[in-house]
């Protein structure tokens, strides 16, 4: 496998070579610390709020979009909910009104937990995140990356009636949301030309 | 036909004040550079205002204009760009895609009205400073060009309300951070494509004026110069 | 292989090399659970107002959820609240309907602030080393009540000094209410760009002590002496959106603005004419101007009434102030003067207006007395497009001044035992030669309510941290911008970010533990009860079309913002006082003329006002609208007096008055007399926050201590200084140099 590697000519030993520089510079960069106003903070320091990364596999990480599973804090189960009558809605609460879908706090959970399924283990710790003034750290399972600029709008698919699934799959068949659903630009692009709504940039991207 | 973006800006009420230029900072998620990068000329004011000295004392006049991205039909700034990052939008906008954009900063070098600026480095925000970032807009990273977007962000959240609503836009429904904020009323923003709107009025006006218009860039920004008194006749 | 399948592996490869461990997530914090409930992404407009220059714009504020780092019981944590996002005008509110200037827009930055106090704070070391350390509010507090009762029991009582800025409405009320309490108590009212000149000029001419509510908008002709009325004078966006109307808002009719002043400002950069006038000399020129519109009959001297009649020559015409007899005092051309008066009285409505240095000068007061009796010989006030005032009625009682208690305390003939220190900093805001940081010295306790570390507030003793604007209670009850009666009020915009209480919920805590009168004399447990009461006063007074009773009518007003008459109130301005009116016509200046050869002129910043906002850093980035410098300070000179000085743009000049000196880089400026410099306010803070800490140079610090005669004000116009080149200095400008001859602006 080496050997027919090292066949290619000389010329493009050195495009290989100069590529992997160029990649690895350009990942660096999104590391490098910024310049501050006043002070000169670094990217790592907890008192800026900047756009480079903390470490350099954070970097790479973003830069070939690869993110980690979600692990919950709490094994919610869409399945049991949804079964049980509950629509989107009823916790997903501004999907229809605004860019984003609400996920409600402990509050909300409590108000039928404190009666309901009480026993079990993980309304257990449910009753103990808000016992100590706690809000469940709930980890993102859909969104985009920051460097792809996507300013994505709710409001306006609900009321052109695009169903929930048709993005985030059937959730009736999962317990804790899975990525079921991967959210390429081709994915909405699809669905923007079969339904003829604009697929200029800025419509998404500003 | 759909909506074709422009503005007018009156310089006779123009009192150079700058209330534009805070607001779109405050507006835009524009970052502060700090002195060291401002004294390298690298301070992002998406909308400058320029001052012209005419004359020597006791003789001066001072002359105001407010300059930002024209969003010109012939830009030169999308034709260079290798990834069409700069690219002109279907309401004839000049579209600044951050997620392709390379930062080779050919089009801010194309531009001629020098009102595209570029971030050498990651923006920084000494906390809680960063807790004023509009959430409806872009934080851009290193490596990418900005410049004024005429708020796109406000022209989309204008015109899906108007779609939730059935209804059809006003014309003055939609403002930019900087005619929002215009202590004089200069500035006005509209639909070039209304001839009813008030930028179209202003446009048609016969004092309508273009910046570097002899270029071919054909700016949607149309600029009424500041008029002179003639007694009481009417000007 | 094939070369991309090569590529694709070592692509992989060097990226899985590079990772760490997996998972990492980044904030370690806990999450508080929200006290509010809110939907993400979706904003609420809440009314606010702005309080950072006395004009009193009413603000409409974007709300949204965000997460911010706060603590809770000890413990560090996210919470998801309502935060502030953006500024903008209140389009219901009469000042400014719906339009803001850019301070206002910057005000956002105070709330987020990295530099904010965050919890009280007590000296932990000398005083002004910096050296704090964080209290309880129980312990700030008890330690506050137990120096103010000591003054209680002190006999003779007093020895209670307390510094604010110009206050309105209830807080007024409950800061005078506290004064009241103390025998000898000293409460002062300070600010450096103050109006007390004009306050007085309007109550002797016309019997409003007020600032000038100004109509431009309907205005044919505009005259301003010296007044950045555009920028930062009085009202500026009231004056602003009447300025556009004048210009291009009725069609066919387009007003006139000359603007007389030694150096151009930014608003009389938007003149149609600017004319040089000698620093002092424009009560002369007003006056000259009369002369002309009384001899040549187009207005009777009779016309001018009481305000005429303060004037001495008036009745005779004024003999004194013919043109050919000011020209060269004031240095205006006589058939300039002659041409002015003329097309003035030609274009009725004409107004005049006076302001900034030109008031603040020794005979500031009679500058003052001299253009209000042109407006009222012009015909203009109390008619639309003139003068006229706003029916507030909030006078100001006379104050001590701050120079008469420094000295007092400096001399030891006053003993003040405690200052409490609010929305001032004396220590930045006064000439050196008033001595007031020695007196601050000599001052046993100091409490400061300030939400920053400044130069004043360094040398306090505890700090007890108000919230900023947008998390409190405000009420307001604007002076001038509006003939409308005006009350504006507005609930907290956002949840405090702090451990900060609001000042005026201190204080009367304060007064309740203290007990006796002073708790009597204040009914209330927090500032939004007495907001409410006053406004239940207020709707028994004008009573309401739309609310059925005081409650209705209290919500209605948080909800729009305050309340406000549906009519214009008309001033009745006939009377006026005969309060020893000043004869000194001529300026006065201190320093020799042959060593000082030069005038100096401070001036307003458009970007920090009088200092107090050089912390945002928005505002130290903005290019200032003139001279487009960032970051740091200049002094403008005019191109020949650099010249002859040897001075080249961006060289370091030491100024230096009789009292003082300061080292400056020199921007060379056409518009400004030969003999005149000029420098901006509001950089040269020793303390003021990592933005403003030590950066350039204070040009209060080398006033001369001269009043404007026949009041107490500071005459901040009257320094005479001299020049030497000191060196290579810094100017940061955004744009080019000014005295390069500039083209013609390219329009086709």
């Amino acid at each position: 496998m080496l050997r027919s590697a090292f066949r290619v000519s000389h010329y493009s030993r050195v495009a290989i070579a100069i590529g992997v520089v160029v990649l690895g510079l350009a990942i660096l960069e999104r590391v490098l610390p910024a310049q501050g106003t006043g002070s000169s903070p670094s990217a790592q320091s907890p008192d800026v709020f900047t756009t480079a990364h903390r470490t350099v596999s954070d970097s790479v990480r973003e830069f070939f979009g690869l993110r980690e599973k979600p692990v919950q804090p709490i094994a919610y189960t869409h399945k049991v909910h949804l079964g049980n009558g509950m629509q989107c809605t009823d916790c997903h609460v501004g999907v229809d009104q605004g860019p984003d879908a609400r996920i409600p706090s402990v509050n909300f959970c409590m108000t039928c937990h404190q009666v309901i399924a009480t026993d079990k283990p993980e309304i257990k710790k449910l009753a103990a995140y808000r016992a100590r003034g706690e809000d469940i750290p709930w980890q993102r399972v859909y969104g985009f990356e920051p460097s792809a600029h996507v300013k994505f709008n709710h409001a306006p698919h609900i009321r052109a009636g695009v169903d929930c699934s048709v993005c985030h799959g059937d959730m009736r068949q999962q317990t804790v949301a899975e990525r079921k659903v991967d959210h390429t630009m081709g994915f909405c692009l699809n669905c923007h030309r079969q339904k003829n709504v604009s697929v200029d940039c800025v419509t998404c991207h500003f | 036909m759909s909506h074709q973006w422009g503005m007018a800006i009156d310089l006779d009420r123009c009192t150079g004040c700058e209330a534009c230029v805070v607001a779109c900072h405050a507006e835009n998620n524009i970052s502060t550079v700090g002195e060291e990068q401002a004294e390298l000329r690298r301070a992002k004011h998406w909308i400058r205002v320029e001052r012209y000295y005419e004359g020597e004392f006791p003789d001066v006049t001072v002359k105001f204009m407010p300059v930002f991205c024209q969003q010109c039909d012939a830009a030169p700034c999308e034709p260079v760009c290798p990834t069409f990052a700069s690219y002109h939008t279907s309401e004839g906008l000049n579209g600044q895609v951050y997620n392709r954009c390379i930062g080779t900063r050919y089009c801010a070098n194309a531009c001629p009205y020098v009102v595209r600026y570029f971030n050498f480095y990651n923006p920084v925000w000494d906390k809680p400073l960063h807790l004023q970032l509009n959430p409806d807009v872009s934080v851009r990273e290193v490596g990418v060009m900005e410049k004024c977007t005429f708020c796109v962000q406000r022209i989309k959240a204008g015109e899906i309300q108007a779609e939730a609503e059935k209804r059809e836009l006003k014309d003055g429904a939609i403002q930019p951070a900087c005619v929002q904020s215009c202590p004089t009323r200069a500035m006005v923003f509209g639909d070039l494509s209304d001839p009813e709107s008030e930028v179209s009025r202003l446009a048609h006006s016969g004092r309508s004026t273009k910046l570097l218009g002899e270029l071919g860039t054909r700016p949607k920004v149309n600029y009424l110069p500041r008029d002179s008194w003639h007694g009481n006749e009417i000007s | 292989m094939e070369r991309r399948d090569f590529l694709k592996i070592s692509a992989v490869a060097g990226a899985t090399a590079a990772l760490e461990g997996c998972g990492n997530p980044d904030h370690q914090l806990i999450r508080f659970v929200p006290e509010e409930d809110l939907l993400p992404g979706i904003a609420t407009w809440k009314p606010s107002i702005c309080t950072l220059c006395p004009a009193g714009c009413g603000l409409l504020v974007r709300v949204m959820q965000g997460e911010a780092e706060v603590i809770r019981n000890g413990q560090l944590g996210l919470l998801k609240m309502g935060l502030a996002k953006k500024l903008e005008g209140n389009p219901a509110h009469p000042i400014n309907q719906g339009k803001l200037c850019p301070r206002g827009q910057a005000g956002l930055q105070v709330t987020y602030h990295p530099d904010r106090i965050k919890a009280p704070l007590a000296r932990n070391g000398p005083r002004g080393s910096g050296q704090f350390r964080e209290v309880s509010w129980d312990d700030a507090i008890k330690q506050l009540v137990s120096q103010l009762s000591d003054l209680q029991t002190v006999k003779p009582a007093g020895g209670l000094a307390i510094v604010t800025s110009p206050l309105r409405g209830q807080k007024k009320t409950i800061v005078s209410a506290f004064a009241a309490a103390f025998k000898n108590s000293m409460p002062m009212e300070f600010a450096f760009f103050d109006d007390g000149v004009l306050r007085a000029a309007n109550g002797a001419s016309f019997g409003h002590s007020l600032p000038p509510t100004v109509d431009l908008g309907q205005s044919n002709y505009v005259i301003s002496f010296g007044a950045d009325f555009l920028g930062t004078w009085n009202s500026p966006v009231a004056q602003s959106l009447a300025f556009g109307h004048m210009r291009k808002g009725r069609p066919g009719v387009r007003g006139k603005f000359v603007q007389f002043e030694p150096r151009i400002s930014q608003t009389g950069a938007s003149a149609d004419e600017w004319i040089p006038v000698q620093p002092g000399a424009e009560g002369i020129l007003a006056l000259g101007l009369a002369h002309v519109i009384i001899a040549e009959k187009l207005r009777s001297a009779s016309a001018a009434g009481h305000a005429g009649s303060l004037i001495e020559g008036w009745s005779q015409g004024l003999p004194d102030y013919a043109p050919e007899k000011i020209a060269a005092q004031t240095g205006v051309k006589s058939e300039t003067i002659t041409r002015i008066a003329r097309e003035a009285a030609a274009h009725d409505p004409a107004v005049a207006l006076i302001g900034d240095a030109a008031t603040a000068q020794t005979n500031g007061l009679f500058n003052a007395l001299a253009v209000n009796a042109l407006n009222a010989l012009l015909g203009s006030v109390g008619k639309p497009g003139g003068v006229t005032f706003s029916p507030s009625s909030n006078l100001k009682e006379s104050n001590l001044s701050l120079q008469a208690l420094a000295s007092q305390i400096n001399s030891g003939a006053a003993g003040v035992k405690v200052l409490l220190l609010y929305n001032a900093n004396p220590v930045f805001g006064t000439p050196a030669a008033w001595g007031v940081r020695a007196a601050l010295d000599k001052i046993p306790f100091i409490a400061s309510f300030g939400s920053f570390i400044d130069d004043s507030s360094a040398l306090a003793d505890l700090i007890l941290p108000d919230h900023s604007s947008l998390e409190s209670w405000l009420d307001d009850a604007p002076v001038s911008g509006s003939a409308k009666t005006v009350v504006s009020v507005a609930p907290p915009a956002m949840n405090p970010l702090h451990n900060t209480r609001s000042m005026p919920d201190v204080l009367l805590g304060v007064a309740h533990q203290l007990g006796g009168d002073l708790a009597r004399s204040l009914p209330w447990k927090t500032y939004d009860e007495a907001i409410q009461a006053s406004f239940t006063a207020l709707y028994k007074e004008k009573g309401s079309e739309t609310a059925k009773d005081a409650d209705e009518f209290w919500k209605t007003a948080q909800d729009q913002g305050g309340w406000w008459s549906s009519e214009e109130v008309k001033a009745v301005t006939a009377g006026g006082s005969s309060a020893a009116s000043p004869k000194t016509a001529a300026p006065q200046f201190d320093g020799d003329p042959s060593e000082y050869r030069f005038h100096f002129l401070p001036f307003a910043s458009q970007l920090f006002y009088d200092g107090s906002l050089a912390h945002l850093p928005w505002m130290q980035e903005a290019p200032d609208p003139l001279s487009t410098v960032m970051w740091g300070t200049w002094i403008e000179i005019n191109p020949r007096t650099a010249e002859k000085l040897g001075v080249n743009q961006g060289d370091l000049v030491e100024v230096a008055s009789q009292h003082g000196k300061l080292q400056a880089p020199a921007l060379i400026a056409p518009g400004i007399a030969p003999d005149v410099v000029a420098m901006p306010v509001g950089q040269g803070h020793e303390n003021f926050t990592r933005y403003a800490s030590g950066r350039g140079a204070n040009p209060i610090s080398i006033l001369s201590p001269v009043s404007v005669e026949g009041t107490g004000s500071l005459a901040w116009a009257a320094t005479r200084v001299k020049l030497s080149r000191a060196g290579k200095g810094k100017l940061i400008l955004f744009g080019g140099s000014l005295s390069e001859a500039s083209p013609e602006l390219k329009h086709r």
